[in-house]
């Protein structure tokens, strides 16, 4: 089996706990945080190569689509973020805290401040899509 | 209760790929996966290749892929499982020799590089034999119970996605000389681990601690060896 199959057949049919899914996770939201640093590069670039571009490429971003991908985008932020804080305290200062007890209950915690920390952020979001897209006034019109 | 199990095939002699053979099996809910294979093996198909040897969660060669998970074969019992539709694989990430055999070879590669044995070359104080306080004992004690099967690295993201990745069994046998009072060769078994490929290849994935048969805690061990680099001090 070659090692990229061998990956993808444990990623998906592993049947990890708590641990392997916050894995996936990790590694999924990093390569979103990726994608955008790179989509942005590129945008900000067009400023000095192509100006009429840049303008093009703002006038995307505030489509509905790309909307959405920046709610998500917001998500990964955080969910990479605190899940890698939480890592590193482990890791660096705190190693004992490596229980299965603990992993479990602190990845379930980690998941939830993410959500809390992007809820707000993600509500405000739509509303700018809702109300700059489709005229439609959620709150504060 | 019937079980159905599904076995993974593949017999290099005459198989082009894998496939799965399904065998439909009367047990009781206290049997254990390894009996069920037994009957199979006994009864109905002499040509299903597995490894086994002490069936008591001993020795370490029954370790597979059950239902997805990384178990020993003689350590679970059927009604652990939760459902009577059992798939049955090779642990993943080693090559597969036959059917649940697979090459243990890499696995035991890594092993060796870490100097799994007592380095001291001073005589003993009394000549006799190097004492040690029962705190200093206790330091090492959880990694001492390795029994070397293979589950947890095999249920390894960072193993599965590159085999020189020298695995958490591997660490956790370092560990256990590293954290030794009568050890002296510490330094070089954390140079060695120092390595992209050494510890800090971990991701804490966790699913080696989930899936040690003896519940050795492999990922607080790993991080105490990176601390231990970290700091240059084995406490």
């Amino acid at each position: 089996m070659s090692t990229l199959k061998t990956t993808l057949t444990g990623y998906a049919g592993y049947r990890g706990r708590e641990g392997h899914w916050a894995f996936l996770l990790h590694r999924i939201t990093g390569l979103g945080v990726v994608l955008f640093l790179t989509i942005h590069i590129v945008d900000i670039a067009f400023v000095y190569f192509q100006p009429a571009l840049f303008l093009d490429a703002l006038a995307l971003y505030q489509t509905t689509l790309f909307g959405i991908g920046e709610i998500a985008l917001i998500f990964c932020v955080f969910f990479h973020g605190v899940n890698g804080l939480r890592i590193a305290y482990f890791d660096m200062f705190k190693p004992g805290l490596w229980s299965i007890e603990m992993q479990r209950k602190t990845t379930r915690t980690t998941l939830i401040i993410a959500i809390i920390l992007w809820l707000p952020a993600a509500v405000w979001m739509v509303r700018n899509i809702l109300l700059h897209n489709y005229g439609i006034v959620l709150f504060g019109g | 209760m019937e079980v159905r199990m599904r076995i993974f095939r593949f017999n290099p002699e005459k198989d082009r790929k894998p496939h799965y053979d399904v065998f439909t099996v009367e047990a009781q809910p206290t049997d254990r996966v390894l009996d069920v294979l037994e009957w199979i093996r006994g009864d109905v198909d002499g040509t299903l290749a597995f490894r086994r040897s002490c069936a008591h969660g001993v020795c370490g060669s029954d370790a597979m892929r059950i239902n997805g998970r990384n178990y020993l074969a003689c350590k679970v019992l059927l009604r652990d499982l939760g459902t009577t539709e059992i798939t049955v694989e090779p642990l993943l990430g080693l090559p597969v020799i036959k059917d649940l055999i697979v090459d243990m070879g890499p696995f035991f590669e890594h092993y060796k590089t870490v100097m799994p044995y007592l380095v001291n070359d001073e005589l003993p104080a009394d000549g006799k034999e190097r004492l040690q306080s029962p705190e200093q004992r206790e330091r090492f004690d959880d990694t001492t119970k390795c029994i070397l099967c293979a589950a947890c690295t095999t249920s390894c993201p960072s193993f599965w996605s590159n085999g020189q990745y020298v695995g958490p069994a591997a660490i956790v046998n370092a560990h256990r000389f590293i954290f030794d009072s009568r050890d002296q060769a510490a330094v070089e078994r954390l140079e060695i681990l120092n390595d992209q490929f050494g510890v800090w290849r971990c991701r804490t994935a966790f699913n080696c601690t989930e899936a040690c048969p003896r519940e050795i805690k492999i990922t607080q061990a790993i991080a105490e060896v990176k601390r231990a680099i970290q700091t240059g001090r084995v406490e």
